[in-house]
């Protein structure tokens, strides 16, 4: 009958979100936005590009004087120019209208600027004199070095690969950080997207009166760990929700986008740093539901219910402001405060999981103390709604509640 | 004699330092309808929310069907609370299909019994409007169904008729009639005298935490001085030993016999007396009335 209600209360729970328009215009909201976002890259970049190209080779009439001695005649003439004997007079043609364009190339290019003058095309068309002079002065150093792969060295278009030691052994580096990261991004989106439903879904039984219905008809535990499990397969469809544009954009549209190529087969899976980081995000799952609904059961309104939740976001964002000292002084006294504080447990020990500075006696430690509180959050939780629901228009004072034995 | 279905023994309840329910005991036998009556504040919800295991008992033993009540026996349970209400932004059916559900009905079950009662009470074309579009007694209708749906063998209601209107009443009445008549055993808290005498077999009388009453209907009637004279007369009522007068408007008049007075003695004393009388009949004292006797000095002095 138990596994029964659960799986009842976990289908509720779960449709009643998930076949709301308001669930579906929320969660579509950001993945829009970043659609929105993509497709106005994507045109911006095309016309940029276009617009560079055009620039650059955008023909029209002008003179130059080189005092660098790099640009040729040749090169010069490529592009639709003639060399001008007298700087002033170059200038006073171009105020006339007789040439659209003059450019003086200094005798350091690197160092100093070229001074462009030219026929007001407007702000946008302006924009072809400086694209038509900087692509004379890179065809001209390109001529100069005589070879298209020095040309693309200079430039700094070169690959490299890293292979690190520790200890004789190879090392991942940044490929097996990434992957045990990826945790605490699921932990963060899940708090931050559910946190508030987390908070307040027990007070909609207190807020509707149905708490009598509910515990003379199923054990509080059932519904609260039917809460929590519904909960998490939400967090699970808002997060396929906002994850979908981004692998469709990175598919399908990667070049347009300019996004770097990720190349996956590089990542390294540290299965104990993988587990690890399972088990961290799950307890930390855990712990943070329990003190919400717990918080949810006690007070008797969304509104009262707000003023807690802050704080608790807060508690996970603690640990970034010191993510500096976590990376270089893992064994610092405030990290290690952090690492065992329940509350910004999870997201340091996620961190330092990731970044390789948490032993393996320091995950164990951390997390029978993530699971142990967060059973004991449930428990508090399941109790304080079994006495807290009740007084549908009042705080529950915790410690009667807690006073009661053999409630639960 | 069968075990009663509902034992309550020396139930004390205390919240701080005061004490709701002070000594209560009575029994609720199978099949019977029993109606459970007192002021407000008399402790009559919290007496059930502690048998039901909603509120931990300060002492004594309330048991159903011998044991003390857990969820898990919800499924034989039908429970209508004085603070109710139900999902309010979910549709009628997803309701009344999940408490089915909950209650141990198949799915196909729960909504096919569902869509029979809303049908019954007038509110099939509502099966998929959410709850808070409806009316309060719409809603009130709901809470009946989900209430019942399960067949109950025990069915508590706790101020069924409140919120309903005198049609609606009806209607409330005929099913709890129904359940009565399939068997469920139904504990009824109300203050409409008038159903506890139609519909109860055996009440109590809650009054300041210990049982001011407790019978058949009957009985409780009998030990509130058994029975009321109405008079149709004419002529001065003349003062006596015999009895009191409730009530005189010199054409009709209520008389309390004292105790030990005979009725035959009191109507020669009138016709000796000189009164006209056209008719002459005995009553039991309603429950009403008796509510107001044991009621009626806590309202003076709540008044006061």
């Amino acid at each position: 009958m138990s596994q029964h209600n659960l799986r009842t209360v976990v289908a509720f729970e779960f449709l009643r979100v998930v076949t709301k328009r308001r669930f579906w215009v929320a969660s579509l909201a950001v993945p829009l936005a970043v659609a929105l976002l993509f497709t106005v890259v994507l045109l911006s970049n095309q016309s940029t590009d276009q617009t560079s190209q055009a620039q650059k080779n955008a023909q029209f009439s002008f003179t130059y004087t080189d005092a660098s001695g790099l640009v040729t005649d040749a090169v010069a003439a490529e592009f639709g120019g003639t060399k001008a004997s007298d700087g002033p007079q170059a200038i006073a043609d171009v105020k006339a209208g007789t040439v659209q364009a003059y450019f003086a190339f200094p005798a350091n290019p690197a160092t100093e600027p070229v001074h462009v003058y030219g026929v007001d095309s407007g702000v946008f068309g302006n924009g072809k004199y400086s694209a038509v002079a900087r692509q004379i002065l890179v065809t001209a150093a390109q001529q100069k070095i005589g070879s298209p792969e020095l040309s693309a060295v200079a430039q700094g278009n070169v690959s490299m690969t890293e292979e690190m030691y520790k200890a004789g052994q190879l090392t991942s580096g940044l490929n097996g950080v990434i992957p045990p990261l990826l945790f605490l991004l699921i932990f963060y989106v899940s708090i931050i997207l559910l946190g508030n439903q987390m908070l307040n879904s027990t007070l909609e039984e207190k807020e509707n009166r149905v708490t009598e219905m509910i515990l003379t008809t199923m054990n509080p535990t059932t519904l609260i760990v039917g809460k929590v499990v519904s909960l998490f397969l939400v967090g699970l469809v808002q997060m396929a929700t906002f994850a979908v544009p981004v692998v469709v954009g990175y598919l399908f549209f990667r070049q347009n986008l300019n996004l770097p190529n990720l190349d996956l087969s590089h990542l390294s899976l540290d299965p104990q740093a993988m587990i690890v980081g399972f088990l961290l995000l799950v307890g930390g799952f855990i712990l943070f539901t329990g003190t919400l609904v717990a918080i949810g059961a006690v007070v008797p309104t969304v509104k009262e219910a707000g003023a807690f939740f802050g704080p608790m976001m807060i508690m996970i964002f603690i640990p970034f402001y010191v993510v500096s000292l976590i990376v270089s002084d893992p064994h610092a006294v405030i990290v290690q405060v952090m690492t065992y504080f329940p509350y910004t447990a999870p997201v340091t020990a996620m961190l330092r999981n990731g970044l390789g500075s948490l032993s393996l006696l320091e995950s164990c430690i951390v997390l029978v103390e993530v699971f142990g509180l967060g059973y004991v959050a449930l428990r508090v939780a399941v109790r304080l709604f079994r006495y807290g629901s009740i007084s549908y228009s009042s705080k529950l004072s915790v410690r009667a509640a807690l006073r009661r034995e053999g409630a639960v | 004699m069968a075990e009663p279905l509902v034992h309550i023994t020396n139930f004390r309840m205390d919240f701080g330092d005061k004490t709701v329910v002070r000594d209560l005991s009575f029994d609720v036998h199978a099949g019977e309808t029993f109606g459970f009556l007192g002021s407000n504040g008399s402790g009559k919800t919290t007496t059930l929310r502690a048998l039901l295991g909603i509120y931990q008992p300060t002492g004594g033993v309330l048991h159903i069907d011998g044991k003390v009540f857990e969820p898990r026996d919800g499924a034989r349970l039908g429970y209508l609370p004085e603070e109710r209400g139900l999902y309010k932004k979910e549709s009628v059916l997803d309701v009344m299909e999940y408490f089915g559900r909950l209650k141990g009905l198949s799915r196909t079950g729960a909504v096919s019994w569902s869509r029979a009662y809303l049908d019954r009470v007038g509110l099939a074309d509502k099966a998929a409007t959410r709850l808070d579009k409806l009316s309060g007694g719409q809603q009130q209708k709901i809470q009946l169904g989900v209430t019942i749906m399960n067949e109950p063998e025990l069915l508590i209601l706790d101020e069924p008729t409140q919120g309903f209107d005198p049609v609606n009443r009806r209607l409330l009445m005929d099913i709890i009639d129904e359940q009565k008549l399939a068997g469920s055993t139904v504990i009824m808290v109300t203050h409409q005298m008038d159903e506890v005498e139609r519909l109860c077999d055996r009440v109590i009388l809650l009054k300041d935490g210990v049982a001011a009453a407790y019978g058949t209907v009957e009985d409780v009637q009998d030990s509130f001085g058994a029975t009321t004279i109405r008079l149709s007369c004419t002529g001065t009522l003349p003062a006596s030993e015999l009895y009191d007068v409730v009530s005189a408007d010199g054409r009709s008049a209520d008389l309390a016999p004292r105790p030990g007075a005979d009725a035959a003695e009191i109507l020669r004393e009138l016709v000796s007396g000189g009164v006209d009388v056209s008719s002459f009949t005995t009553e039991r004292t309603s429950l009403e009335e008796i509510f107001i006797r044991v009621y009626g000095d806590q309202h003076e002095l709540a008044e006061a």
